[in-house]
């Protein structure tokens, strides 16, 4: 279907696709066979651990995690997404008119059921 | 600029809304043994938002810059989707309180998910829509997975959210594509942009079609993806297994019908075929998978799965010049489906406190322990099946003839319809037999006074629309979404 002239660009346009790929095997290749023969090999125990410096890693990796900062986590991050909506409103709301206020007050009162539903089950509470 | 809002044609969903805001806040002030008055408060604002909605009918409003359309198809579902929601709140009542489960929490989470089904209808909105079902989808994840203690219900509630994800990103994929092509994410610019010329998109276009029907497809469970329904429906509390397998798949449903028949009617001659082989394999895999359950909530979860291929029927009947009729009947369907559906989930509900395995044997000897709920079974079941005299004879009829009218394709699809009715027979007509003929174990059933309420009510509906099907089909608003 495709006519002579236009199968050649369009067979180029891949060519390109496999330069580029050639190109990026080729740099790993070097990269890593430079290392190779460059580097010095001196295998320490202390190579392998999971972290190279700062503190040993102590229990399982699936321990019991702290909760609570999850929870405090969720709450800021509905806070936070309510105050993206309100810097634009305050911008314009006097434009708006009296509707843009009822309508950002549901919004809030929403947040804060949210807020009253998580303070009566305790969420508050540092336990 | 200030877009007026219509109140009165919101009114229905600003009920919801304010109850079910209302039923979090009292519901953290009641002390536990009175939680449960969660569900009188739930189902006052629905009965409120229901007779709302009556005010409605007939009316031909639209709100939101053209995205709101309240008309009276979206009414009829409006009704529909309310009167669920009623019914299954009487069935999780002694259910969820002597489960001991958060109870507050659920009926919030369900009447959310209730919010999104009434919304649906109306949504003739790209962005709309999918607000709307996600609306549906998201509490229900967590309603499915609400027995905490039980891993099933976990792996119900996982695997509905994995897939419901999945599904979500596929459509929305697809609904940026349209957008693309369009311009436009209201439905019936998107029609009349795909009605003219694309400038080289065609491709895309149909290829955007395609991604926003699979992911509908992942919703209302056809095959090929409907591998997460019956563990889901398994796992989840028994209540919100009725809800999903009505309701949800019904607001599936009618997001479908409002895409299909006014954005991409145009390209019916491409989708057509798609929903043909969906309709075909979905009953075919669906029943035959059903004839090996022993478990009866298994059993209906295929059940459903084989009741969704009718259901796609007639979406694969448009452009044969016979939509109006395919429309009516698939909404007939829908409907239908969801009675007897919900009648036979309430006999579950009430088998359920006897015995939580459910396996079909646990429901022998039903008809001398509980003869009400044996014989509203038992019509349920032959309903399912679409024998006379029930109202799902007439459900499987309207599609049969518009299978037949639009001939060609057609009448292949209602052949293998009743080809695949005589084999579903087999299995649904497997619990009377249970109840009826085997012995069991002789202790009169208690079952809860809602419950038994359902399922008579939803047992009298059934026999009453096979009576007089006027009741349900030939409603003047079954079509108006379709023109000419």
């Amino acid at each position: 279907m495709l006519s002579q002239a236009s199968a050649e660009t369009y067979y180029q346009s891949y060519a390109v696709v496999l330069a580029v790929l050639a190109a990026g095997v080729l740099l790993v290749g070097v990269a890593f066979l430079a290392a190779r023969l460059i580097a010095p090999h001196r295998p320490l125990p202390a190579k392998l651990t999971t972290y190279e410096c700062g503190i040993d890693p102590v229990g399982q990796g699936w321990s019991q995690s702290q909760v609570r900062y999850y929870i405090y986590g969720f709450l800021f991050v509905i806070f936070d997404v309510e105050a993206v909506f309100l810097f634009p409103w305050a911008r314009i709301f006097e434009r708006l008119g009296y509707q843009a206020v009822v309508e950002m007050g549901i919004f809030i009162g929403i947040l804060a059921v949210g807020l009253l539903y998580a303070w009566r089950k305790g969420v508050l509470k540092w336990v | 600029m200030n877009p007026t809002i219509d109140y009165h044609a919101i009114l229905p969903e600003l009920i919801l809304s304010g109850t079910l805001v209302v039923v979090l806040v009292v519901d953290v002030f009641l002390r536990p043994p009175r939680k449960w008055l969660a569900m009188p408060l739930s189902f006052a604002g629905v009965l409120a938002a229901f007779v709302a909605t009556l005010t409605l009918i007939g009316a031909d409003r639209t709100t939101f810059g053209g995205s709101y359309h309240v008309d009276p198809f979206a009414v009829l579902f409006k009704v529909f989707f309310l009167s669920v929601a009623m019914i299954v709140l009487f069935l999780s009542l002694r259910y969820f309180r002597e489960g001991r489960y958060y109870q507050g929490e659920y009926y919030f989470l369900l009447l959310s998910s209730v919010l999104g089904c009434v919304m649906m209808p109306s949504s003739r909105d790209l962005l709309m829509l999918f607000i709307s079902l996600e609306l549906v989808s998201a509490p229900a994840f967590l309603i499915a997975a609400f027995r905490k203690n039980d891993p099933r219900s976990n792996e119900a509630g996982l695997k509905f959210f994995l897939i419901g994800v999945l599904s979500s990103a596929v459509m929305l994929y697809g609904m940026s594509l349209i957008y693309g092509v369009t311009g436009s994410t209201n439905l019936y610019e998107i029609g009349k942009a795909l009605a003219g010329h694309l400038g080289g998109q065609e491709t895309l276009a149909l290829a955007a079609i395609l991604f926003v029907v699979t992911g509908f497809a992942f919703k209302v469970s056809a095959f090929p993806f409907q591998f997460w329904a019956p563990d889901t429906y398994e796992g989840a509390p028994v209540p919100v297994t009725a809800f999903l397998a009505s309701a949800s798949k019904a607001a599936g449903f009618t997001g479908l019908l409002q895409l299909m028949f006014v954005a991409f009617i145009h390209q019916a001659a491409f989708w057509g075929p798609v929903f043909a082989a969906f309709s075909i394999f979905t009953m075919s895999i669906g029943n035959l998978v059903a004839l090996q359950q022993r478990q009866a909530v298994r059993l209906l979860a295929y059940s459903s799965i084989a009741q969704a291929g009718y259901m796609l029927l007639p979406f694969a009947l448009a452009g044969h010049g016979v939509d109006k009729e395919a429309f009516a009947a698939a909404v007939t369907y829908i409907l239908i489906y969801a009675i007897m559906n919900l009648g036979a989930f309430a006999v579950v509900v009430a088998v359920s406190r006897k015995s939580s395995a459910l396996l079909i044997a646990d429901f022998a000897g039903l008809m001398r322990n509980a003869p009400l709920l044996a014989l509203a079974m038992t019509i349920f079941m032959v309903s399912l099946a679409g024998v006379p005299p029930t109202a799902g004879f007439w459900g499987k009829f309207f599609v049969f003839r518009a299978g037949i009218d639009a001939g060609g394709i057609g009448i292949a699809l209602a052949v293998v319809m009743v080809v695949n009715s005589v084999i579903s027979l087999f299995y649904y007509l497997a619990i009377p037999r249970q109840m009826i003929l085997v012995e069991g174990p002789e202790e009169p059933m208690r079952s809860p006074a809602l419950v038994t309420f359902v399922a008579a009510l939803a047992a009298a509906a059934v026999i009453a629309v096979f009576v007089y099907p006027d009741l349900i089909a030939h409603f003047p608003p079954l079509s108006t979404l379709v023109g000419s």
